[in-house]
């Protein structure tokens, strides 16, 4: 009896400890296990929308819809691969991977539905300016927009931020 | 010394390492190295290309033996304004018959596959003029020169590479557009051309061989609630006039069921045609189809596709303008491995019999393909 109650002295210490660093890894491992901002669909002003359902939004990413209005052209810009904006577009909103993504604007080009694939801009500061700078552009960020001359659109009625937005 | 040495294996690391990692930056560099959208010049020509080179080996002899060079096409796209847009294909394709005749016949061919100047004024219309891919058929314009671009090794047999059973080349106006149609997103084509020449696997590419002008119309949907799927049917007439100056009625009517996605893979098509000469009524009939199967594999980094195709092409032998034109039932199996984003290695087995008391044919066949 004496023996395991200077056993059980001679634990807990060790498990005070244990249970202390695990309280101290979960409180600073937290801020990292918090859910990515969402990703907004950004485009130029003078786009005449201001909502997309995912399906059309799908019809742009895959070059299927090339205008918004007879005269106004869609300019796609697609952030470089790797980055988490480029990922979700194409995982959530095509379905796809990144290998299948490739291989359709390839098909697109030779096809001859197109003449160009989706320009690639490299960081979210360069998507937004070209996105201010150019008629008909639509970008994704993550983060927040802050630019002018671009706006924000809703996917399936709703906006960055809100439950059940599609874009995360 | 010895820092010297280091300093040629930390370069050698560095020359390693960059040549190790060329896919990202080929990647970008493939389909998106182009002037930010505000400094867009005209015109902006992009080349592209695809390549391949097969072997095969068959149980009795047909086609090509051994190694054999696929075709070398060159595409390009040149927008010449925000609205107008440039397309060509040239392909170079090897001649079996090189350094005989007089004079001698060349190593291999030079063939302008496609010449096309398309106006966009919006989604909903496009015009465009010049030498297409007949689009009566998906695997003829979906795929075509681009041995990449497709799961098999070899096409269907009744799109086939100087085929004569569906017109592979239309020389003439097409409009073109799609409408969203709540969801349905309905596409279509319509056009007016020269048709076949009179050597009829060829368009009539310096003009047509008699006063009527082929026609075609051509219809499909992407609807949005099955996502994969694609189905469509076209129409298609000309008047065919042969070297002996025999003249028919053509007219081709296809369908085609498409599931996109990679898991799977499948594409059906169906085709029948209908001949009538003139002034002598006797309508002959023939007809062809396939369905093919592929499936992504998951695992292995989903770089493994297993494939499975059935085709059946049903000539009327009293057909004269299908004179030679043999009837077809075969199975291809095969795989296809993606080596990189853009190579792909193939092995397949063939299994077929051509024409009517023949012996049935079998073969393996091999095939690196790549654009670029």
């Amino acid at each position: 009896m004496r023996a395991s109650r200077s056993l059980i002295a001679a634990v807990l210490p060790a498990w005070r400890g244990l249970a202390l660093s695990l309280a101290v890894l979960v409180a600073t491992a937290s801020p990292r296990m918090q859910t990515p901002p969402d990703i907004a669909v950004v485009v130029n002003a003078t786009v005449p929308v201001d909502g997309l359902t995912i399906a059309e939004l799908r019809r742009i990413l895959l070059g299927d819809r090339e205008f918004w209005t007879p005269g106004a052209r869609v300019t796609l810009l697609v952030r470089a691969p790797i980055a988490r904006e480029r990922d979700a577009a194409i995982k959530t909103v095509c379905q796809m991977t990144e290998a299948q993504f490739r291989q359709h604007w390839i098909g697109k080009v030779f096809r001859a539905d197109t003449a160009t694939g989706p320009k690639i801009v490299y960081s979210a500061e360069m998507a937004l300016d070209q996105v201010s700078r150019v008629p008909g552009a639509i970008a994704f960020i993550e983060g927040p927009v802050t630019s002018k001359n671009v706006k924000v659109l809703k996917i399936d009625g709703k906006s960055p931020g809100q439950a059940g937005y599609a874009l995360r | 010394m010895r820092r010297v040495f280091g300093g040629d294996l930390l370069r050698l690391a560095v020359l390693l390492t960059a040549l190790a990692t060329p896919s990202r930056v080929t990647a970008q560099q493939h389909d998106m190295d182009q002037p930010p959208p505000d400094q867009r010049q005209y015109p902006s020509l992009k080349i592209s290309g695809f390549g391949d080179i097969g072997y095969s080996a068959t149980h009795l002899p047909e086609g090509a033996k051994g190694f054999s060079l696929g075709q070398l096409a060159l595409h390009m796209a040149s927008e010449l304004s925000a609205r107008v847009t440039f397309f060509g294909e040239i392909s170079f394709s090897a001649r079996s018959d090189a350094g005989t005749g007089a004079p001698p016949a060349t190593g291999f061919n030079a063939e302008v596959e496609r010449l096309i100047l398309r106006f966009d004024h919006s989604d909903q219309l496009k015009v465009s003029f010049g030498r297409y891919h007949t689009p009566i058929n998906y695997w003829n314009t979906a795929f075509h020169h681009g041995q990449w671009l497709q799961t098999t090794i070899a096409r269907p047999e009744m799109i086939q590479f100087g085929g004569r059973l569906l017109p592979v080349h239309f020389v003439g106006a097409l409009v073109e557009g799609a409408v969203p149609a709540g969801g349905w997103n309905l596409n279509y084509k319509g056009g007016v051309g020269n048709g076949r020449a009179s050597v009829i696997s060829r368009a009539g590419d310096p003009g047509d061989v008699n006063g009527d002008r082929a026609w075609l119309a051509n219809a499909f949907s992407k609807p949005d609630r099955l996502y994969g799927l694609e189905f469509g049917a076209s129409v298609y007439g000309d008047t065919i006039t042969l070297a002996s100056s025999r003249q028919f009625s053509e007219q081709i009517v296809s369908a085609h069921v498409v599931w996109q996605k990679e898991d799977p893979e499948i594409i059906a098509e169906f085709a029948n045609v209908r001949h009538d000469e003139i002034d002598n009524p006797s309508v002959m009939w023939s007809h062809a189809y396939y369905i093919q199967g592929a499936y992504r594999l998951p695992q292995l980094n989903r770089k493994w596709k297993p494939y499975l195709r059935f085709e059946h092409v049903g000539v009327n032998e009293s057909d004269a303008v299908y004179q030679g034109v043999l009837n077809l039932d075969g199975i291809t199996t095969g795989v296809r491995y993606d080596a990189s984003s853009f190579a792909a290695v193939k092995g397949e087995y063939r299994n077929w019999i051509r024409g009517n008391d023949t012996d049935r044919n079998y073969g393996g066949f091999f095939q690196v393909a790549f654009t670029f």
